[in-house]
């Protein structure tokens, strides 16, 4: 449950925004709860939706290693409702459980990752919890490995979805969406 | 919602109701996220503030000037969840 109820489907009178939280249900992210609760500001909706989606699974970066950045965000915001929720394309993939545990974890000294996906772990894990370490430094490793555009894109990311985990975070109850208790 | 999200509850949102409609609620709950993300992402970037503190518009270089190392929005900002 949320303290801003998610609309009625019945309700949607914009046939984007009903698209969009079509394809938000189908994807797994960002879902159709969050995505009712933002279909009552239609203008927001597509915007957001829009962008969220985008983000996530369009760009250059592995939609995989943006999943689990996703959810150690969420663990982060202490969203449970996005914590809970996987993507559907990525579980497709093959991302299970273990790979998302193992992101969400010790990353550093997990040598399932590489030198490469553990600085994009390490970009969004420290972008809030110490954001004064994304320096100058940091950026300049960043670009031993990804291209800029590829910088703005995982930036870009981190903060949309954080930003609206933090807001979703606000809005759960007792008991997230999906949750049984 | 930036600095003590656990604040944000039932209570908070009722009192919110008797002065705003849930589609304010939404815009404004969406706006302020939407700034809590990349508010601190652009301070990473060294993205100073456009605005000297007396509301001139200023340069990059002079902006850097006035804030100095720290972007302001790095203060403050940050969610303690865990």
């Amino acid at each position: 449950m949320t303290h801003i109820a998610p609309i009625a489907r019945e309700a949607i009178h914009d046939a984007t925004v009903a698209a969009l939280v079509e394809r938000a249900e189908t994807l797994g992210v960002p879902g159709s709860s969050f995505a009712l609760v933002l279909a009552r500001m239609p203008t927001y909706a597509k915007a957001v939706l829009e962008a969220m989606m985008r983000s996530h699974f369009e760009g250059a970066v592995d939609h995989e290693l943006k999943e689990i950045i996703r959810i150690l965000l969420a663990g982060q915001a202490g969203s449970r409702y996005f914590g809970n929720l996987r993507s559907v394309p990525a579980a497709q993939a093959g991302l299970d459980e273990r790979a998302i545990s193992a992101g969400c974890e010790d990353y550093e000294r997990n040598p399932r990752f590489s030198t490469k996906q553990k600085l994009a772990l390490r970009y969004a894990d420290q972008m809030y919890l110490n954001p004064t370490s994304v320096d100058a430094a940091f950026y300049a490793e960043l670009k031993q490995h990804y291209s800029e555009a590829e910088i703005m894109e995982l930036g870009a990311f981190i903060a949309l979805h954080y930003g609206m985990q933090v807001f979703m975070r606000t809005l759960e109850t007792a008991a997230a969406p999906g949750e049984s208790r | 919602m930036a600095t003590d999200p656990g604040a944000i509850d039932g209570a908070f949102y009722e009192a919110l109701r008797r002065h705003y409609s849930e589609e304010e609620i939404v815009e404004l709950g969406t706006f302020i996220g939407f700034n809590i993300g990349y508010h601190t992402f652009f301070g990473t970037l060294k993205f100073y503030p456009m605005f000297a503190p007396d509301g001139r518009l200023v340069t990059q270089e002079e902006s850097a000037r006035i804030y100095g190392d720290a972007p302001v929005s790095l203060a403050g900002t940050v969610v303690q969840a865990r």
